[in-house]
């Protein structure tokens, strides 16, 4: 691997779903000579592309895991992971920004700034990762890279610079003209991979000397080398431009912009320098960690090998050969052989084979120094921990991971899938932190959740294709809750005498409503119910509690005073005191005006504003109430409260309705009464159940 | 109970009979900056909530939350303004009434009564109840509003629902021969309800422009609360 780390680029790419990722990384990996043939991503051979390794990427046509892969452009080693487009995969995205130094922003000439754009730059600026933005598909109908880099500013906030212009836009784009050497790049050859240089047609010069003269009025602010040629009219050099444009992006303060057509093989090769010449190296970035055992002070990690190692995990897969773990190595190196540590689990591990991905394939390595990006094989861990030397404490700060807003039940055809799904969920959980599971202990149902439907979808399909764990999907139940509304009285005797001891026991008392769950009030003076019987009375509400007799859900809201009683010296028991509280709670229940209660959820989504008024109609359908909604820029917020049992199926209407350009985010807020409509529809659901069993 | 007592205590009730709030097209509340346009339109909105009616609040310069924090505020006021009152009843009817209130905050440029249109279109899909009155603040009576006003008119008109704006006059402007501020003169046909609040030493003196035949009329105000004297 690359010793010298300013000869290394760590890089992402990010971009909205079908922006052509997986096509421009499938152009790098041929002109780099890591692959012979070019595959599309849906291509006719049926291929797919080789970063699309997963069978079910290359059928559906979109990126699921992050493949990562390494190449060599101009004496530079290039470790690029290529991240997924579609919103319910960002923890991808964001493990990614978490390691990569620099990423290549991928816009569509056509749909300019997407949504997804949005959600990427937002986590770039969180991990405050620099930039570069390639507009592609400069040969598609409609295509106006310069209706994309106005975006970038606007919606984006980016000090877009455009250092190049097309060549011809649709059917007619050719190349592009580079606004440093003012040199014009023409892509021949069966994949272009033959870059000719040629001088600026005629026709284009006006143009690009006027975007020349913007670029360098923008860029001048970061060189004030630059500004001094500028302002005393002397030739102004390639090195000292290209100086200043990677300043300025290293300081995430410019956004230097590149276009072409990766499907059509132009301009991918000036994009690649581009990362070399612009993009930092692991070198250009401060990376920090905790030193646990120093008052969890904050330590500036040195790219270098000799210093002890500390490298983080960032993905974990799910290989023939064991689990695989992705580290970024940020200090020091992960040898073969030499022991480091797992600062969580305070585990040692000796990394018996180191590997650099190329995609599925892989190639053994010795050593991934600090700087790169690696596979190390049959390390047990989790996605997110930290890897040092012994001599070492320290944590890399955690990543921000998102809480799942979605959630359905599974259930096994068989024994066999049981056994496979149960293997395959330990699995996911574990490579994944935004999936989650968990057994529904009121309905036995397993319970997954995640970012969303697709997300859950893949999840479940990855569960029959890798695992042939059959599995049937239901939608979840909501865990409706019975309370009461009134304060009600009781007085029961539990009488029993059907030979042998008897069974006798009086509680007398009420229950009222409550903010807790359960509260248990003893007034009871003078002795009328023994001290020893006292908690089997409270045992015995208790348990009343765990199904409700209106309509067998979990009662919640209940304070319980006993008052009075009475026992008999040889009748009564710890029994009789229980059952005389179960009759006592029934007694008083159905007096109390018992309702059902449903999770209310707080809903938060985030629309392009011209889809305000449609998403605020969709919660008003929802039986959602609006708190409000403000506009940010060219988006608007929406935040409202929605009762869980609305909101399945809510992402796919959501982006049906606002064309995929709306997002949202959900979290349970608190439990409410359900509307009586509502309640009586749940009743019949559930006198159906009953009937069928 | 609480309701109707709160209603009482209401400016709204004191100068404009809550009960015309709502059979109106469009009412104005006038006042140069900071004299208390929003205060009050905020307590016309409570009012028709106390009613157990639904209002939405359009805000062109204030952010959701600072909408959200007006009415809390308002409601706060009014619960003062009568003595004692259980704070457990007091909090669950602002619960109950809060829920019927929606805010929104727009940026002036892309204000676009379409917007509402289709959101209140959503109400009559599902044959829910409307609200029945839209405030809307921030808008620049200085500017000529013509096909804004048209298009507010046509929603006015379909759903039938009352909006109340604000307009900001300016101190330096005098007024215009039938006593109107100009930003009311250019428009004053369309508007049914107009109320001017005009600082007077530590008081807001509220006179009636416009309402049927209740005009000129004046009452004084709190200057902190709005609340009447």
């Amino acid at each position: 691997m690359e010793r010298n780390l300013k000869s290394v680029r760590n890089i992402g790419i990010s971009a909205h779903i079908d922006s052509g990722k997986t096509t421009l990384t499938e152009r790098i990996l041929f002109y780099t000579d890591r692959i012979h043939k070019i595959n599309e991503v849906k291509g006719k051979d049926g291929a797919g592309a080789i970063m699309d390794s997963m069978e079910l990427e290359k059928e559906r046509g979109i990126t699921i895991a992050s493949a990562a892969t390494h190449c060599r452009w101009k004496d530079h080693d290039i470790n690029i992971i290529d991240t997924p487009g579609h919103v319910d995969f960002t923890v991808e995205v964001e493990r990614s920004l978490r390691v990569l130094d620099g990423v290549v922003l991928i816009l569509c000439s056509v749909s300019g700034v997407q949504s997804q754009s949005i959600t990427v730059d937002q986590q770039m600026k969180r991990y405050e990762v620099p930039c570069m933005a390639f507009i592609n598909k400069c040969d598609r109908s409609g295509a106006n890279p310069f209706k994309v880099i106005d975006q970038l500013r606007n919606k984006l906030g980016h000090n877009a610079v455009p250092m190049q212009i097309p060549i011809g836009l649709e059917e007619d784009h050719e190349g592009v003209i580079d606004l440093v050497k003012m040199k014009a790049y023409f892509f021949e050859g069966d994949s272009g991979e033959k870059v000719i240089e040629k001088d600026i047609p005629e026709d284009l010069m006006d143009k690009a000397l006027e975007v020349r003269e913007q670029m360098l009025d923008q860029v001048s602010e970061f060189s004030d080398e630059l500004t001094d040629a500028i302002l005393e009219e002397q030739e102004i050099s390639e090195e000292l431009l290209m100086q200043a444009v990677r300043q300025g992006t290293l300081l995430r303060k410019l956004t230097p912009v590149f276009m072409g057509s990766a499907y059509k093989n132009k301009a991918v090769q000036p994009a690649m320098d581009a990362v070399i010449n612009y993009l930092p190296a692991p070198v250009d970035i401060d990376n920090e960690a905790i030193d646990i055992d120093n008052n969890e002070e904050t330590v500036i990690l040195k790219s270098d090998f000799d210093c002890p190692t500390v490298a983080l995990a960032f993905k974990l897969d799910d290989g023939q050969y064991g689990q695989l773990t992705y580290v970024r190595v940020y200090q020091g190196c992960v040898t073969k052989g030499t022991t480091i540590i797992n600062t969580r689990s305070g585990k040692k591990i000796r990394p018996g084979r180191l590997i650099r991905m190329h995609s599925s394939e892989m190639e053994e390595v010795n050593e991934i120094p600090a700087g790169h990006i690696g596979a190390m094989f049959g390390v047990d861990c989790v996605s997110g921990d930290t890897f040092t030397s012994p001599e070492i404490n320290y944590t890399m700060l955690s990543m921000h991971v998102m809480e799942p807003v979605i959630s359905l039940s599974l259930k096994p055809v068989d024994n066999k899938s049981e056994i496979s799904m149960s293997k395959a969920l330990n699995r996911f959980t574990k490579e994944d932190p935004t999936f989650k599971t968990h057994v529904d202990k009121e309905t036995n149902e397993t319970i997954i959740q995640g970012m969303g439907e697709l997300h859950l979808e893949v999840y479940v399909e990855r569960m029959k294709r890798e695992y042939n764990a059959e599995v049937v999907v239901g939608k979840p139940r909501v865990a409706y809750r019975e309370t009461i509304t009134k304060k009600a009285d009781f007085n029961y005797t539990h009488k029993k005498q059907t030979g042998g001891a008897g069974q006798f026991g009086r509680i007398a008392g009420f229950m009222e409503p409550c903010e807790d769950d359960f509260e248990f009030n003893n007034k009871i003076t003078g002795g009328k119910i023994p001290t020893q019987y006292i908690p089997s009375c409270e045992k015995g509400f208790q348990n009343c509690m765990a199904k409700g007799p209106k309509l067998e859900f979990p009662v919640t809201g209940i304070k319980v005073t006993i008052e009075d009683g009475a026992f008999h010296s040889v009748d009564s028991s710890e029994m009789a005191f229980v059952s005389a509280a179960r009759g006592a709670f029934l007694e008083a229940y159905n007096k109390a005006k018992p309702v059902i209660k449903e999770p209310i959820m707080k809903v938060v989504i985030e629309t392009p504003n011209e889809f305000q008024g449609a998403c605020m109609g969709l919660i008003n359908q929802r039986r959602g109430i609006i708190e409000g909604s403000q506009e940010e820029g060219v988006m608007s917020v929406i935040e409202a409260t929605v009762p869980l049992s609305d909101m399945f199926g809510f992402s796919t209407v959501l982006r049906s309705g606002t064309q995929g350009k709306a997002q949202f985010t959900m979290e349970f807020s608190s439990y409410k009464k359900v509307p009586q409509s509502i309640a009586d529809d749940i009743f019949k659901k559930k006198q159906e159940e009953k009937t069928k069993s | 109970m609480l309701r109707q007592d709160l209603i009482q205590k209401s400016p709204v009730c004191k100068i404009i009979n809550p009960d015309s709030i709502t059979n109106i097209k469009f009412g104005a509340v006038l006042s140069r900056a900071g004299v208390g346009k929003t205060q009050f339109l905020v307590q016309i909105a409570l009012t028709r909530l106390l009613n157990n009616e639904k209002t939405i609040h359009i805000s062109l310069n204030d952010s959701m939350e600072k909408i959200n924090l007006r009415y809390i505020d308002s409601y706060r006021n009014l619960i003062d303004s009568i003595g004692y009152v259980d704070p457990q009843k007091a909090k669950r009817l602002w619960e109950n009434i809060n829920q019927l209130q929606v805010s929104i905050a727009y940026n002036e440029s892309s204000f676009d009564p379409k917007k509402i249109s289709e959101y209140l279109n959503s109400f009559q899909k599902n044959n829910d109840e409307l609200p029945s009155v839209i405030v809307i603040d921030g808008l620049n009576f200085d500017n000529d509003l013509t096909s804004l006003l048209d298009e507010l008119e046509a929603i006015a008109e379909t759903f039938k629902i009352s909006i109340w704006f604000s307009m900001r006059t300016h101190r330096e402007e005098s007024l215009c021969s039938d006593g109107y501020p100009k930003q009311l003169e250019n428009v004053k046909d369309l508007f049914e309800k107009a109320l001017f609040l005009n600082p007077k030493d530590n008081k807001i003196e509220a006179t009636v422009l416009k309402n049927g035949e209740d005009k000129n009329r004046k009452y004084l105000l709190d200057a902190a609360t709005m609340m009447p004297e």
